[in-house]
């Protein structure tokens, strides 16, 4: 029972730690809380099923692993385009004003819901079929567990690491560390405020959609219109616990979320029907108890 | 040009209108809707959406007591419709209460979640707490489906008898009609007693903590206990809401809990004007009769099948696209956005007059 709620832990909290990097990044830059977040998680795992079948066709056989990588890849990217373009289009003319940005970026995300509707119709046709990225189990500590389990796993710490690095040291991270610290100062350094919070936009969206795929790849299909919802409030429940805007942060939160949820999914009893609501009850704590979250709130995005 | 006409239209509209007092003119409204199944011009669907839309103008008038009275934004409404429809449906299946019992502890339950749910809520503020209250109604829709033998989970609730068999008794009436109008002086007295507290020395404090929090509590307000009223009040009024619509729809099950409802308030109030209560609710009438007449009746929607989509999810989606153009563009609510740009045209007249007069002088 240890082991499985260490290794399930360990593995479900990097892929949700990843999910709230996004959110904390366009917290830490924008200072906006883009609720719309959750939306993207949903719209990137809808393009990942779609591409799927399209790539599978053009691809010849011989290079079948291709086909399920360069769907991965184009979705991110789809999804980052649409997150800036929709970013251009709303959050960004109404920057500052914090109701407004919640009330439209709360409509966003019904927007995308009435879209998967539109699309696909019924209930029935919402859900598509995604394959694992890799077949079979590994069996550690007598503890059985999905390959692509832990290739999720792997390749959200990978993409945690790459974010961090992106803005400890490049350039463009250094930017984007200028304009959260100070924003009219950033743009007399000739800083184009547009064109990085655009950029931060299209970042947290792809990391939400590649912590989508990563989600659906093991559960096998891709789920209803309303599949916002949960991961918003995982990836807000993450972000409260660690505070808003700092990346380490985000993954002690990502860590208690991940174990908390394992440890109910594990030991209480129908513990299944009842695990979406652990990231509600653990915001509900934290914000009774601390509202500015577990860590404090820091507005500066820090490495 | 229609410009023009509109704004002759609307001064002779300020000229003549507003004399009158308000509560004639709502008196008059009131016994509009009163008549009109009288005069047989409406057929049965025209009734149910009346009746739906006035459950639902109770919803959203007591979360604009909340939202734009007290600026406490809640997207959870869709909590106290769920308690509402679930404790009298519940009340009745397992006691076999009857109504007019049902309804006064429903409120009572939606009074005292709302209390309970308040008192978290406080102590955070702005997205904070429009998260946490959009939490709820999701707890409260997994406590649905675990607590199975209970609430049956997705089957819903068995029906409790249809409301209006209560008063058809009393009044020979058709069954929709009876539920017309019950559902109308529902929110006839909702939106009085909801109006009068806005408009009360209580409801004076809830627009100053709206306005500036720091400064009512400067002056001595307690303003947890007036937020905590706030909640309350509006909790009640919103199960009221629940309530009925358990009755009408006949059916308890987890959509109460869903989105749609939190949204909903928001959009009518979208329309009609936030912060006046009775803004959201003749948005309310607006939005049901945009979504019958123009998308159902007048272009059928649900009948369209062009590039293979399902275009009855269209209305929804055109209503929020309507909500974000609104709030980017005049965030204060159509209908106060077009007063307000009737009113700057009244007033920029003379000055183009004199524009004109100068430039033929010259």
């Amino acid at each position: 029972m240890i082991e499985g709620i260490i290794l399930h832990g360990i593995l479900s909290s990097c892929t949700f730690a990843l999910l709230a990097s996004g959110f904390t990044l366009s917290y830490g830059v924008s200072g906006i809380i883009n609720l719309t977040h959750g939306a993207f998680f949903m719209i990137g795992t809808y393009f990942y099923s779609i591409l799927l079948d399209v790539f599978s066709i053009s691809i010849p056989a011989e290079f079948s692993i291709l086909s399920l990588i360069l769907p991965v890849i184009a979705s991110t990217i789809l999804t980052g385009i649409v997150a800036s373009i929709y970013y251009r289009l709303t959050l960004h003319q109404i920057l500052g004003d914090e109701l407004a940005t919640l009330v439209v970026s709360i409509s966003g995300c019904i927007v995308f819901q009435q879209m998967i509707y539109l699309i696909f119709g019924s209930l029935w046709g919402m859900q598509l079929p995604v394959p694992e990225l890799l077949s079979g189990n590994i069996t550690i500590w007598n503890v059985s567990i999905s390959y692509s389990r832990v290739l999720a796993a792997v390749t959200s710490f990978c993409l945690f690491v790459a974010l961090w690095l992106l803005i400890a040291t490049t350039k463009t991270g250094k930017a984007m560390k200028a304009l959260s610290q100070d924003h009219e100062a950033a743009m007399l350094m000739g800083i184009s405020t547009e064109k990085m919070y655009m950029l931060t936009a299209a970042i947290s969206a792809g990391l939400s959609s590649i912590a989508g795929v990563m989600i659906v790849s093991s559960t096998t299909r891709v789920g209803s219109a309303i599949m916002w919802l949960q991961p918003l409030a995982i990836s807000f429940a993450i972000v409260v616990l660690g505070g808003l805007g700092s990346l380490k942060g985000t993954l002690v939160g990502g860590l208690i979320f991940g174990f908390s949820r394992t440890i109910v999914e594990l030991t209480v009893p129908l513990g299944g029907a009842i695990v979406d609501a652990v990231p509600f009850l653990i915001l509900l704590c934290v914000l009774v108890v601390r509202p500015k979250g577990l860590f404090g709130k820091r507005v500066e995005m820090e490495d | 040009m229609v410009v023009k006409y509109l704004r002759k239209a609307y001064t002779n509209f300020a000229t003549y209108i507003y004399d009158i007092p308000p509560r004639m003119l709502a008196l008059l409204l009131i016994m509009i809707f009163a008549l009109l199944p009288m005069t047989r011009a409406l057929d049965s669907s025209t009734l149910m959406m009346l009746r739906d839309a006035s459950v639902m103008a109770i919803l959203a008038a007591s979360w604009d007591l909340l939202v734009g009275r007290t600026g406490q934004m809640s997207l959870g409404h869709a909590l106290f419709i769920g308690i509402g429809g679930y404790s009298s449906a519940l009340l009745f299946m397992h006691f076999g209460w009857p109504v007019w019992m049902v309804i006064p502890v429903s409120m009572l339950a939606g009074a005292v979640v709302a209390l309970l749910i308040g008192l978290p809520c406080l102590r955070v503020k702005g997205s904070y707490l429009a998260l946490l209250t959009l939490a709820f109604p999701l707890l409260l829709e997994r406590a649905v489906y675990y607590f199975r033998d209970v609430t049956k989970a997705e089957e819903g609730i068995p029906p409790p008898p249809r409301l209006p068999a209560f008063f058809q008794g009393l009044i020979r009436l058709d069954a929709r009609i009876a539920e017309y109008y019950l559902t109308l002086s529902l929110m006839v007295i909702s939106a009085i007693i909801l109006y009068k507290i806005a408009n009360s020395k209580r409801g004076m404090v809830f627009v100053s903590i709206l306005d500036d929090e720091l400064a009512s509590k400067a002056c001595g307000i307690n303003v947890t206990n007036y937020k905590l009223l706030a909640f309350v009040i509006s909790g009640l009024f919103a199960s009221l809401s629940g309530c009925v619509a358990v009755y009408i729809s006949s059916f308890a099950n987890p959509s109460f809990f869903g989105i749609r409802w939190s949204v909903l308030p928001l959009v009518v109030t979208i329309f009609g004007g936030i912060g006046t209560i009775y803004g959201p609710i003749v948005g309310t009438y607006i939005y049901y009769f945009l979504d019958m007449y123009v998308f159902r009746k007048i272009i059928n929607i649900s009948e369209w099948h062009y590039f293979g989509l399902t275009w009855e999810y269209a209305t929804f989606l055109i209503f929020i696209l309507i909500v974000i153009i609104f709030i980017l563009k005049w965030p204060r609510g159509i209908a106060r956005a077009v007063v307000e740009k009737l009113e700057d045209l009244e007033e920029a007249r003379p000055i183009e007059e004199l524009e004109q007069k100068m430039a033929k002088a010259d």
